[in-house]
């Protein structure tokens, strides 16, 4: 290895690590650099430039948005680059100089099997040439960021271990997978250190609703959010006839009635981690799990469906929408609304009757040891999340003022 | 001096000499003074030349431009026509020419009266006092258009000739003269083959078309456009393979041999028409069915001279039914598009097959640039379609393609895309889209179920479509969007009045290259080889169109280059990019039977279709 476990120790301690954080405009990528800028560290962070902003305004965009503190800011340093370019790490050794640890967050987290070559180039071919720049760059320690879901679909308890084949339900849970792998013999390969961060599904913060993503737990919510108004304009600005046609009236009490049923499983739910517990989660272990290995980042308690509808019905004064069993529509065929949303949904499945669990042997210790729980989701969490979802605009009002 | 306003001099030179307001495509009527005078000058698209000139110092102040000026009524016809295609609106700059000409007047100057020289006066002799000038002012509009590899060319004489036997007599007349001659249709040529310092032969006044429905022919006069031809057709329950709408039908027919997206079932060159009528240069009338004439009906592969005038063409027409639908079947990839496209001519199911790519697709239905340019970033990103094909089919056809294809856009739903589009590109909407991981969100934007649905969320209607043009312009989208032919694709396919949209942002350098269409491998090289070539010089490009030909053996290929037409470095650049697409094409073409440029048939559109097609 090309450092022991008592002289990594000593290095943070003395804030003397240089840590490059790759996806570090992105949802976790952007909250575990600031998390690492606030304990002290050194960070440099590899963002790409998006299309009309280049990437320190982009990140200066997500600080100003975390209230991160100058003196805070003072260690970090923003490189422009893309993980995908070939010849990044190359490049990259040659100007960034020594890198001790790499903390590797890009990401694709598209499921579609459509955008597998999209999928595949960010999560094995951008990995690649960021392990290459770990074992040229004299990197140490490498942490990557991975998911719960590379177990696919495995039943039952799944253990803190390399998953070495499929099945997997999709091109992100197989790409992820791969990834681990391909990390794990590269840096066995360098005698690089290895953490693997394993979450589940990870939404905004419990206690502010915060986030700076809106997809997952967020999507289904939104479209039903924007059914909810398309509908709400037909009735009220153009007589009902469009919502009418898809069954949807107002209730005596001016709230919507929008029949949706919705296809579950009678068991299981989605596992769900707030952004806060994920964060606290990966700095205990970044700290503390010094000999390397894999960590999952899970909720011990899953969220039924039925749950979230009526989190989601109440919040939005919404009626009609119900979960059923398998079989509910072979009396009644599925309406518009239905056919959306099953559509929608579809590819989510998996998640929302998950009856895997996930075994937390090695990061139980250390997350006990801090005193961290996850905290549960419930209504107010919901209300907290989605009110924020809806201030922001679901994100495109994220940055406004 | 009269003052030159910037702002219309700036909109004059973006005329695109695209001939729009000279055929009365959207039922606005006519600039009232065009069909009365017949030159170009009287036009709108004169008008704008006109004051380019003026603003250049290319031209004086002439009698004919001063009537050119006063002749304009500003009645504002020319604005929704040339917006419709080009974005513009010329009633600032007709306002502005007409200002100088008053201030022009205002300042005791003298109009500019050329003296008639002896060949001027022989030339009238012929075609009668009015259809004959030298004056400046007519010249000039004569002279340019946007083709970027040559200058402005004046002619020194401009002639309208009323009859085949007009004609005759002026080609004697030039041939003994030593002048060279131009024959021009209707307007410019985006190719520049139009200009010629001796007389410009302006075919607009020979007008007539006569149906012979026992024959399934109409003999048509070269100034008769692709549009009047195929309004006149349509009357009668009948379609012409048309050329743009634009163009005239014989001037296209011995030019490039007429293609369209209707090519596919109409075929293309020898495949539109019976017999042509020529005016040979020197000055014999000749027809190509006679056995003693020249055999224009073989192909020689050079570039080779037409083969005269054509004052009559005696033009196919082919039956339609009353139950022809247009449709959209999106596709992924390119690919998949080019094999259907093929297919679909195999099969021979449905009549207009194209493919084509988000530019098109985004041109075609969007009334605005703007609106176009959203529309054809979200097609790929947000709604996952790469390319469509486009087909015109009745409904033993449709009902095939909707089992051949995993989604089809019906008429019904592409009318409210059409109606609703502001709405479809509404952030939040295409949020959805792009969010959407079930699959493909065209195929579920296909489903019938959710037509209610897109409805609530698009709210098609004429005043839907209207908010995307600027307020101005609302009534009259209003209105016109409300005629439902604007948004039958059928119709709108037969009339191409929508195609010059392609040039709306900039003016098209378009390259056409016959191609076999299942060789997916020689596509591949000709769209990246056209890519690079325009990439290397930091050109605009894109893939227009493919059409599948003679029975999905052959395909007709468009890819497109843009630039500013105003702007002497984009002149350069595509001077820079030809000298590397002339070998690249001819060596891609020894090699692959199949592969041939429009280049080697222009001018030999009378040849069967064969001699260029196969090459045996």
């Amino acid at each position: 290895m090309r450092i022991d476990p008592g002289t990594l120790r000593n290095k943070r301690a003395a804030k003397d690590s240089r840590i490059l954080v790759t996806g570090a405009a992105g949802f976790l990528g952007s909250h575990f650099a600031v998390a690492l800028l606030e304990s002290g560290y050194r960070v440099t962070a590899v963002v790409r430039p998006a299309k009309k902003l280049g990437a320190r305004e982009r990140i200066d965009r997500i600080a100003d948005w975390f209230a991160l503190e100058n003196e805070a800011r003072r260690r970090l340093t923003v490189v422009e680059g893309d993980i995908l370019d070939p010849g990044w790490a190359a490049g990259a050794c040659g100007s960034l100089g020594t890198i001790d640890e790499i903390v590797h967050c890009a990401s694709s987290t598209a499921f579609n099997e459509r955008r597998r070559a999209e999928v595949e180039a960010t999560n094995i071919d951008g990995l690649r040439n960021v392990l290459e720049l770990a074992d040229r760059g004299g990197c140490a320690f490498f942490h990557h960021v991975s998911t719960a879901y590379v177990a696919g679909r495995r039943q039952g308890a799944c253990a803190e271990g390399w998953v070495e084949e499929g099945p997997f339900t999709n091109v992100y849970e197989e790409t992820k997978a791969r990834g681990e792998i391909i990390a794990r013999d590269a840096c066995r390969a360098g005698g690089i250190r290895l953490n693997v961060y394993r979450p589940t599904i990870v939404y905004g913060d419990s206690r502010t609703g915060r986030a700076l993503r809106f997809n997952a737990l967020y999507f289904p919510v939104k479209a039903a959010v924007y059914l909810r108004d398309l509908c709400l304009a037909d009735i009220r600005e153009r007589g009902g006839r469009r919502a009418a046609e898809l069954g949807v009236r107002l209730a005596e009490d001016g709230g919507l009635v929008m029949p949706i049923r919705i296809e579950v499983a009678r068991q299981g739910g989605l596992n769900l981690v707030p952004v806060d517990h994920c964060v606290r989660a990966f700095m205990a272990l970044f700290e503390d799990a010094l000999e390397g290995g894999v960590y999952h980042i899970a909720n011990p308690r899953s969220t039924p469906i039925e749950d979230l509808i009526a989190y989601a019905t109440r919040h939005f004064d919404l009626s009609g929408i119900e979960a059923c069993g398998p079989g509910s529509f072979a009396g009644r065929p599925r309406n518009a609304l239905e056919v959306l949303y099953d559509s929608y949904l579809e590819i989510y499945r998996p998640y929302m009757q998950d009856l895997r669990t996930f075994d937390a042997a090695n990061a139980a210790p250390i997350l006990e040891k801090r005193g961290l729980v996850c905290p549960a989701f419930d209504h107010g969490v919901f209300d907290r999340c989605m009110s924020y979802a809806v201030e922001v605009d679901w994100g495109s009002k994220l940055f406004a003022g | 001096m009269p003052r030159i306003v910037p702002e219309a001099r700036a909109t004059a030179a973006q005329c695109r000499h695209y001939a729009m307001c000279k055929i009365d495509y959207l039922a606005t009527g006519l600039c009232p003074s065009g069909p009365e005078k017949h030159f170009v000058t009287f036009y709108p698209q004169g008008r704008m030349d006109l004051y380019r000139g003026l603003a250049e110092g290319r031209i004086p102040v002439t009698e004919a431009l001063l009537e050119a000026a006063d002749t304009c009524s500003l009645c504002g016809i020319c604005d929704p026509q040339c917006h419709f295609v080009t974005g513009l609106q010329p009633t600032s700059v007709m306002r502005a020419l007409k200002a100088y000409a008053e201030e022009f007047r205002r300042e005791g100057g003298q109009a500019v009266r050329p003296a008639e020289d002896e060949a001027l006066r022989r030339l009238r002799a012929i075609v009668g006092r009015d259809w004959a000038s030298n004056d400046p002012a007519v010249l000039w509009t004569y002279a340019d258009d946007p083709f970027p590899l040559s200058g402005p060319q004046m002619p020194r004489y401009v002639v309208l000739p009323g009859s085949r036997e007009d004609v005759a007599e002026v080609l004697r007349l030039a041939r003994e003269l030593d002048l060279a001659i131009a024959i021009r249709g209707n307007g410019g040529s985006v190719f520049g083959f139009v200009f010629t310092d001796g007389i410009v032969l302006d075919m607009a006044r020979m007008r007539g078309i006569v149906f012979d429905l026992d024959n399934w022919t109409a003999a048509v006069e070269p100034g008769v456009t692709s549009f009047e031809l195929q309004r006149e057709a349509f009357r009668r329950g009948l379609r012409i393979n048309a050329a743009e709408p634009a163009a005239t039908v014989c001037g296209n027919l011995v030019c490039t041999g007429t293609f369209s997206t209707w090519s596919n079932v109409y075929g293309t060159a020898a495949d539109n028409f019976v017999d042509m009528e020529f005016v040979g240069r020197d000055g014999r009338v000749f027809r190509l069915n006679e056995k003693a004439g020249p055999n224009h009906y073989a192909f020689e592969h050079r570039v080779a001279p037409s083969p005269g005038i054509c004052t009559k063409a005696f033009v196919k027409l082919h039956p339609a039914t009353d139950d022809e639908e247009g449709l959209l079947v999106p596709f992924a990839d390119l690919d998949g598009a080019v094999l259907f496209a093929r297919e679909l001519g195999q099969r021979r199911i449905g009549l207009a097959v194209a493919v084509l790519g988000p530019h098109y697709i985004a041109g075609f239905l969007s009334p605005d640039e703007d609106l176009a340019g959203r529309l054809k970033e979200a097609l790929p990103e947000a709604l996952g379609v790469s390319h469509v094909v486009f087909a015109i089919a009745d409904r033993f056809a449709r009902d095939a393609i909707r089992e051949m294809a995993p989604a089809v856009i019906d008429a019904g739903l592409l009318r409210l895309l059409m109606l609703g589009l502001p709405r479809l590109l509404e952030p939040r909407w295409l949020d959805l889209a792009r969010e959407y991981e079930g699959g493909r969100p065209f195929e579920l934007l296909c489903r019938p179920e959710m037509r209610p649905l897109v409805e609530a969320a698009l709210l098609p209607s004429p005043e839907t479509i209207a908010e995307a043009v600027p307020e101005s312009l609302r009534p009259f989208y209003r209105d016109l969007y409300a005629r439902p032919e604007m948004t039958d694709m059928v119709w709108l396919n037969m009339h191409r009045i929508v195609s010059a949209r392609m040039s709306r942002r900039k003016h098209m350098f378009a390259f056409l290259v016959y191609v076999p269409p299942a060789r997916l491998d020689v596509i591949h090289e000709i769209l990246d080889g056209f890519a690079r070539v325009a990439e290397a010089q930091g050109l605009d490009h894109d893939f227009g169109f493919l059409t599948p030909m003679d029975l999905g053996k052959r395909a007709i290929l468009e890819y497109d280059y843009y630039l500013d037409h105003t702007d002497p470095a984009e002149k350069e650049k595509i001077a820079r990019a030809m000298p590397e697409l002339d070998p690249w094409l001819d060596g891609l073409a020894a090699r692959v039977p199949g592969v041939m440029s429009l280049k080697y048939v222009f001018s030999q559109g009378c040849a069967r279709k064969e001699g260029f097609l196969y090459r045996i």
